[in-house]
């Protein structure tokens, strides 16, 4: 054991002291536990960094842990985080949620994002179903999921996060499995480390609402193929895969969006006087 | 983050030891939570119980063998995986779980950790180290004793356990 890590920050440091109320079972403990793993090994103090989320129950996830966080309106965590970014680029901005903020009512800003290409890690706990208001089907959902909600189920051909996200210009693309959090803490140390806007797809149970879910522990299995550069190549994979491969899928070379930001600017200080006591 | 290494100093055993018994600590009163949420209150106190147990394991090592208590780097822990192996994974919880099955989980977590330090006994470079291993072995071996004992209180659950007629709502 070296001096130096004998000093490193653990992931109990960007715990807060609050718990988690997710259901018992549910895959976003796990995650949770492997975005503050990741934070560690990434090793910037959680005053460093900052946490955006929409609405539902991943993104819950700012509360959770001690770092800045922003909790905000039902699928406008990209747009926050984005605001967040390019005014204080220093920050380390992480934003989280589940498949239904991210997908369907913040679908356009996903895609803007993604466009976008500024620097930031986007983490979508994705368990294919409205967890938080009982049940609904979600963009992500498969058509044949019958439900009390949705008896014989929707029909609906589901939306593919991963090909949107290459379509739109996403640079750093990945799945990863809630129960598998060293893999997931790995992606996510790498997608925070690569420059540009990073979207990892998390799947994760919802053990209330889509108990069959559980089964997804049998069914993940890694990526036989080594990561990509194209992107074509990159988004044939991903529509020709069982959705259950998991690994980083792509990493573009697109240099991200950060315009030059001046706090002095007399607008800027105008602007943020308006926020001031 | 690097492959992991099976310990070869006696400190890094000892922050690995540390490890194991502050993080299933730590997990069980996660758990214990969990399930107090739920209205589950048996395991709740049993996962509580067990909390207790490792929280004074990690204070007897301390006491015993010095200051353990310093973290390393995720990346330099052993484990296959990024838990430590006496912390039971989330993903094994059901909110109407029973005390037998809360228990098997515990017995699976504590013969992790005992693979564990047989493993560190097998590849120990050192008499030293070696022996050091050795007692956790023996420590564990104990728990695991322990846990065994404890279950055979408890009946299996019913074949319909899970069935819930007045299913949770979310929080």
């Amino acid at each position: 054991m070296t001096a130096e890590t004998a000093c490193a920050l653990t992931a109990r440091d960007y715990k807060s002291d609050l718990k988690p109320v997710w259901c018992p079972g549910c895959g976003d403990f796990s995650i949770l536990m492997a975005i503050t793993m990741a934070m560690a090994e990434v090793g910037r103090p959680p005053e460093d960094v900052a946490v955006i989320s929409g609405i539902g129950c991943s993104s819950r996830v700012p509360a959770y842990t001690s770092c800045y966080g922003f909790h905000g309106v039902h699928g406008r965590a990209l747009p926050l985080a984005t605001g967040l970014k390019l005014s204080r680029p220093d920050l380390l901005v992480i934003a989280t949620g589940g498949d239904g903020d991210g997908y369907s009512i913040g679908g356009n800003h996903f895609m803007h994002a993604c466009r976008r290409n500024v620097d930031l890690t986007y983490i979508v706990m994705d368990n294919q179903v409205y967890g938080m208001t009982k049940g609904q089907p979600s963009p992500t959902t498969p058509p044949e999921w019958d439900s009390a909600l949705v008896p014989g189920g929707t029909g609906l051909r589901p939306f593919h996060p991963l090909v949107i996200a290459l379509a739109a210009g996403a640079n750093f693309v990945a799945r990863t499995f809630s129960g598998d959090p060293k893999g997931t803490a790995q992606t996510i140390v790498e997608a925070i480390n690569h420059p540009g806007f990073s979207l990892i797809e998390i799947l994760s149970p919802c053990v209330t609402f889509r108990p069959e879910e559980r089964e997804w522990a049998k069914q993940v299995h890694p990526a036989s193929v080594d990561p990509t550069d194209d992107r074509a190549r990159a988004a044939r994979r991903v529509l020709t895969d069982d959705g259950f491969n998991t690994g980083i899928l792509y990493r573009g070379k697109r240099a991200p969006y950060q315009p030059a930001f001046n706090p002095d600017d007399a607008a800027n200080v105008d602007f943020e006087a308006e926020f001031l006591p | 983050m690097k492959a992991p290494q099976s310990p070869s100093d006696r400190e890094t055993l000892l922050a690995h030891a540390y490890a194991i018994e502050n993080e299933a600590a730590e997990r069980y009163q996660d758990l214990a939570d969990q399930m107090y949420g739920c209205n589950n209150t048996e395991v709740g106190d049993l996962f509580s119980k067990l909390a207790e147990i490792e929280a004074k394991h990690a204070a007897e090592l301390s006491q015993e063998h010095g200051a353990a208590n310093t973290p390393m780097a995720a990346a330099d822990y052993a484990w296959g995986n990024l838990e430590s192996p006496e912390a039971i994974p989330f993903g094994e919880m059901h909110y109407l779980m029973g005390p037998h099955q809360a228990l098997t989980l515990a017995l699976a977590a504590e013969n992790r950790a005992l693979a564990f330090y047989m493993d560190v006994v097998n590849q120990a470079p050192t008499d030293d180290l070696r022996a050091l291993a050795e007692e956790f072995v023996v420590e564990e071996a104990e728990h695991v004793a322990l846990v065994q004992e404890w279950l055979q209180r408890y009946p299996e659950p019913d074949q319909d356990w899970d069935v819930d007629d007045d299913p949770p709502v979310q929080p």
